[in-house]
């Protein structure tokens, strides 16, 4: 990040420069608007909304299980964990118990999803900077854990794979065999990855001392995930607050030091490695026996309470609010979403900085609106 | 342990304050205080100064009264607490934002949702509605609506 020369004369013109809604490098529809002076930022101001379908409101207005498609259509690109997350916290609201294979699965699963949702930002990230071929490299890796979760949901993007007491579908040795085969490939596509962006000098400096989020601004804002870990906080809640069979694993939480872009990527580089762990755990590991629990009944109706189940989407600690009224609808039904703090703290980081790298910033941080704006 | 010296600061602000225990996990939450709209600056800045940081905020509507939920959670393993504070229908409750920077976004999303506004927090233009909204769809009197209670019919 260059620095403001203080004796540069006083510039009246300030400039504003709508970024987006539909600016191929801010991925989804997100609108900043820009005050700019000369090349550097001023003011910056997301405005979002743009993707807002009121799904808290649909919430009070289905079946529970109606619900379910609704949340892999938040965070598009990390459908199963938001699946996964509605699922934990109807299952707390009610009380029912998945069987041990049903949780094994969900943790396969749902870590194929993170490492593909890594993946997407990866390559879009590096197309932002520049670069094509990292891109076609990602969605060419991506491509095997799509069909890979594409052959148990029958889906490869809104999955709506998890049931309230266990998943849809079992998993066979086919899907198995597939996973372990995308493990082994993935062994060898680490250090291609290294080889071709996390050490090439321009990209390095298009990343290094960009963005700089400290631990305290991430307080302030409520930034978690990658980008939290990033300033050097180790806050998961895989391990905070071990959900399903998290605490079985043996697992790292990489984190970085100085919170600036490149930290963010190597971070989120890390945990694809650290989810191929987990999931070869898992797979060693995967029990026999019932893949749903028996008589889970058609219509789910809790009793009268609320129930809050936190867990770590792609992009940071995620939430489902469930208040019930002893009905076969939630009274209400609110979302924690990441990418919501994430986004904000943008607001505090991007002024001062330079107009290009506002792109880099934006593609660091991985924000997905539809998620924001429910 | 930050959650054992944010339950004695809290005690100490508020004497009268009760705090529920959750034994279950079933709210994700160790414990929540209810604590009067009045107090809910007092009580940010206490989870403020001892390293919290400000989950989500989040408000219920029933047929008497409006609930703020606010959850805070800190960098340790289980640690969520909630805060909750009954606002009337034609009640003003304190703004955090400058306790709480990202709050300043979670209370423009609740006047958009609910219609309640915050004093203090000087940017309330709309975040995810339309600026020209008029309407607060999370409130029970817009749109379908399955079921609207009191709070105590469900909390009671």
């Amino acid at each position: 990040m260059a620095e403001r020369q203080m004796d540069a004369p006083a510039t009246e013109q300030i400039y504003t420069l709508n970024l987006g809604p539909q600016h191929p490098s801010t991925h989804g529809v997100l609108r900043v608007l820009l005050d700019l002076d000369g090349e550097f930022i001023v003011k910056a101001d997301p405005v979002i909304g743009y993707c807002h379908r009121g799904h808290e409101k649909m919430a009070e207005n289905r079946l529970y299980k109606q619900f379910l498609p609704n949340t892999s259509r938040m965070d598009y690109l990390s459908g199963m964990l938001f699946n996964h997350g509605f699922v934990l916290a109807v299952e707390r609201l009610t009380g029912i118990e998945a069987p041990e294979r049903a949780k094994y699965i969900r943790v396969i699963v749902s870590e194929l999803n993170r490492i593909s949702s890594h993946l997407l930002w990866f390559g879009t990230y590096l197309m932002d900077l520049g670069g094509f071929t990292p891109f076609l490299y990602a969605f060419d890796d991506r491509e095997h854990i799509l069909d890979i979760l594409d052959s148990v949901s029958g889906s490869r993007l809104t999955y709506s794979y998890c049931r309230f007491g266990g998943v849809c579908r079992d998993v066979d040795q086919a899907f198995v065999e597939m996973t372990r085969a995308f493990l082994k490939r993935m062994a060898g596509r680490w250090t291609d990855y290294e080889k071709l962006v996390s050490r090439n000098i321009i990209f390095i400096n298009r990343t290094r001392r960009v963005g700089v989020i400290d631990r305290e601004l991430a307080r302030q804002y409520g930034v978690t995930g990658p980008n939290l870990r990033a300033c050097g906080v180790a806050f998961d809640v895989r391990k905070a607050e071990p959900y399903e069979v998290y605490d079985r694993f043996d697992f790292d939480i990489p984190t970085g030091s100085r919170g600036d872009a490149l930290d963010r990527y190597c971070v989120r580089f890390e945990e694809m490695r650290q989810s191929c762990r987990i999931i070869e755990q898992a797979l060693d590991s995967l029990p026999g026996g019932r893949f749903l629990a028996p008589k889970i009944p058609q219509k789910i109706i809790p009793t009268k309470g609320e129930a809050y189940a936190a867990f770590e989407s792609a992009r940071g600690l995620a939430a489902f609010y469930l208040v019930s009224d002893g009905g076969s609808r939630p009274y209400r039904c609110h979302i924690r979403a990441p990418s919501f703090g994430n986004l904000n703290v943008l607001t505090e980081v991007l002024p001062d900085t330079m107009l290009a790298d506002t792109i880099s910033i934006l593609g660091s941080i991985d924000v997905v609106i539809p998620e924001i704006d429910r | 342990m930050k959650v054992r010296e944010i339950e004695r600061s809290i005690a100490d602000k508020f004497p009268d304050a009760i705090f529920k225990r959750d034994e279950s996990g079933k709210t994700g939450a160790l414990w929540s205080v209810a604590v009067p709209v009045s107090g809910v600056r007092g009580a940010a800045e206490a989870f403020e100064t001892a390293g919290f940081f400000l989950e989500t905020i989040t408000a219920l509507d029933f047929q008497d009264t409006f609930e703020l939920v606010y959850h805070f959670n800190c960098y340790e393993a289980a640690s969520r607490v909630a805060v909750r504070a009954l606002v009337g229908h034609d009640q003003v409750p304190p703004s955090i934002f400058d306790i709480f920077r990202g709050a300043g976004w979670l209370e423009r999303e609740i006047h958009d949702f609910f219609g309640i506004g915050f004093s203090g927090n000087p940017d309330m233009r709309p975040l995810l509605l339309p600026e020209d909204a008029d309407y607060h769809p999370l409130r029970k009197n817009f749109g379908k609506v399955d079921s609207y209670h009191k709070r105590e019919d469900i909390y009671g």
